[in-house]
């Protein structure tokens, strides 16, 4: 997939690394001199390639190839072109994944990402002080997600032994309690505050190290000309944790699209499957219903949104490989 | 940082925090209660006492310690795997010519980007055909092959700012590229090898969907504790007690190196300035 990208760049690259480095010539007696490098990348380069090879080259090249197919089970594969795709877009409930996977991503995007800013930028003014509150936050992005989701299960039980519930009938609105995951209605709302509460240690950390690395010598400047702190806040914080928060910003898109551990643990897609993001209808219908041809085209659909929010990080990365 | 320090940042982000640990608070006190006490509510102060019943119950109710041997042991042979091959390859990469060079580590560091779910089903197909299914192979080679991807940007990127004149020496005293990674380059990378090894042991502890699909005799713990939570028994306390086991080294080896965790990610996920 990357490979349209690099085909360009790569010439230039070739007519650079032409030039021999300094010593390699003159030295008659190294062995295989007339192949240069290449014995010794082989040896280096091809255990990884093969491994490299087995779990993403042939994964993803078979993939593409097995969604123009239709596999039920065991039984043989048949040809049948791009019928998957029309019967994906045909099937209320792949639409309706789009949509849910649609909010998931964003939502828990925007929700760790903006309570993690602001968090950082409340730190910058005592990151001393600070320290152990900021460490607390970011445990929670230690969890391992099935974990994660386990903790949200029992803080929305609907029973009276549900944190969340019984915390509502504390303020005397009994008729508030709820059994948040096993209602349609609530259900993704659910999945996507418990997403977030993992999420937001990253950004928090991101924002909060590319605030601290601003010289403090600008800091000072901007306080011997007068500036307030809401104005260092305006003009001076916040355009410089940016880079920081684009950074959170890619992560956080990039994890909710591929989410499926938190929605397997919290809901199992359900109730009626208003919690199945396009990674876990995947599983579903090819790991369930071995529908392995109807799943390979889902998981066409989540390649094709993750490599469009990733162009920038393609391209740059692209740039960067010399 | 900025001089004067208003007091009332402190407290909020105090009280978030103090906020943001209750999931966490709310099963390590679940797991040391007795069930019979907490019926309505982990918090509840009506009778407090303290048991570790469920803490020696649990690894009879469920086959906890055999998944945390299991989680173990692919943590660590997938960890070792990548911690030896990555650089290997970024050293083959960064220093050394041969064809195509650019164009496999372009497509490499940007495999990045593939979501898991690409993997499992033509993974699926081979490790039936080839009877791999149940063997800790089947895992352990997409974990190895996956990281790939992030921990040679890792390294490479090092690499970048390794004086060439060390490289040029051996190269002088006659060392084939070879023994120049081996005695030069290598001991000198331990950092971002490290670096790589602690990310990696992370994700591969942590991974659910590879080792639900593959294996079925031997899980590791988090198949395991999905397995657990899965039942409709009234069990929260045993059940708090699987997810802490599940999360502990995880979690106590990402507060141990949190500093570096920061930086790194960020170039697992690759934007890098």
């Amino acid at each position: 997939m990357a490979a349209p990208v690099a085909l360009p760049a790569t010439d230039r690259a070739m007519a650079k690394s032409s030039r021999t480095p300094v010593g390699q010539r003159k030295l008659p007696h190294q062995p295989g001199r007339r192949l240069g490098d290449v014995p010794a990348a082989a040896i280096l380069l091809i255990p990884v390639l093969i491994l490299f090879g087995i779990s993403v080259a042939f994964p993803l090249v078979e993939t593409i190839r097995i969604s123009f197919f239709d596999i039920r089970g065991l039984a043989a594969p048949k040809f049948v072109g791009i019928e998957n795709y029309f019967r994906l877009f045909a099937d209320p409930a792949f639409r309706n994944t789009l949509w849910t996977t649609l909010v998931f991503t964003l939502s828990t995007t925007a929700i760790s990402v903006s309570i993690g800013w602001t968090l950082a930028m409340l730190c910058n003014f005592a990151p001393r002080e600070t320290t152990v509150f900021r460490v607390m936050i970011f445990a929670a992005f230690g969890v391992s997600e099935a974990v994660v989701g386990y903790m949200w299960v029992s803080i929305f039980r609907p029973d009276v032994a549900g944190l969340l519930n019984s915390f509502i009938a504390l303020f005397g609105m009994p008729g508030f309690a709820h059994p948040w995951l096993g209602d349609p209605q609530t259900a993704l709302l659910a999945i996507v505050i418990s997403a977030s509460w993992g999420g937001v240690g990253l950004p928090l950390m991101l924002c909060f190290a590319a605030v601290q690395s601003i010289p403090r010598t600008v800091l000072e400047a901007a306080y011997m000309d007068g500036a307030k702190p809401l104005s260092v806040m305006r003009h001076i914080l916040m355009p410089l944790s940016m880079q920081g928060v684009r950074v959170a910003i890619f992560i956080n898109l990039l994890g909710a699209l591929r989410a499926f551990d938190i929605i397997f643990v919290m809901t199992g897609g359900g109730p009626v499957r208003s919690t199945e993001t396009v990674g876990y209808f995947m599983y579903r219908e090819s790991m369930t219903q071995f529908k392995l041809g109807y799943g390979a085209a889902a998981t066409v659909v989540l390649l094709i949104a993750v490599l469009v929010i990733s162009i920038p990080a393609i391209i740059q990365r692209t740039a960067g490989a010399k | 940082m900025i001089g004067k320090a208003p007091r009332w940042t402190i407290v909020v982000v105090g009280i978030v925090a103090c906020i943001w640990i209750i999931p966490i608070i709310g099963i390590v006190v679940t797991s040391v209660r007795p069930p019979q006490d907490i019926t309505l509510g982990w918090w509840r102060l009506d009778t407090v006492r303290f048991t570790l019943d469920a803490w020696i119950r649990v690894w009879s109710e469920y086959p906890l310690a055999q998944s945390f041997v299991t989680t173990a042991q692919l943590a660590v042979i997938a960890t070792v795997g990548t911690m030896l091959l990555t650089p290997a390859a970024a050293y083959a990469f960064h220093f050394l010519k041969f064809p195509f060079r650019r164009l496999l580590l372009i497509i490499i560091i940007n495999a990045f980007v593939l979501p898991q779910q690409v993997v499992i089903i033509p993974l699926f197909q081979l490790w039936r055909d080839l009877g791999l299914l149940d063997n800790f192979a089947s895992v352990l080679i997409p974990y190895v092959g996956l990281s790939f991807a992030w921990s040679i940007f890792l390294v490479k990127n090092f690499l970048e700012d390794f004086p060439k004149e060390l490289v040029e020496a051996g190269r002088i005293d006659g060392c084939g590229p070879l023994r120049i990674f081996w005695h030069i380059v290598l001991p000198n990378s331990l950092a971002p090898v490290a670096a790589v090894g602690i990310l990696q042991f992370l994700w591969t502890w942590n991974a659910l969907l590879l080792p639900m699909l593959y294996l079925r005799s031997d899980v590791p713990l988090p198949v395991l504790l999905t397995r657990v939570a899965g039942t409709y028994e009234l069990n929260w306390d045993l059940r708090s007690v699987a997810a802490i086991v599940t999360t502990i080294v995880p979690l106590l080896i990402f507060l141990i190196f949190q500093r570096q965790f920061a930086a790194g990610s960020e170039n697992r996920t690759g934007a890098k300035e």
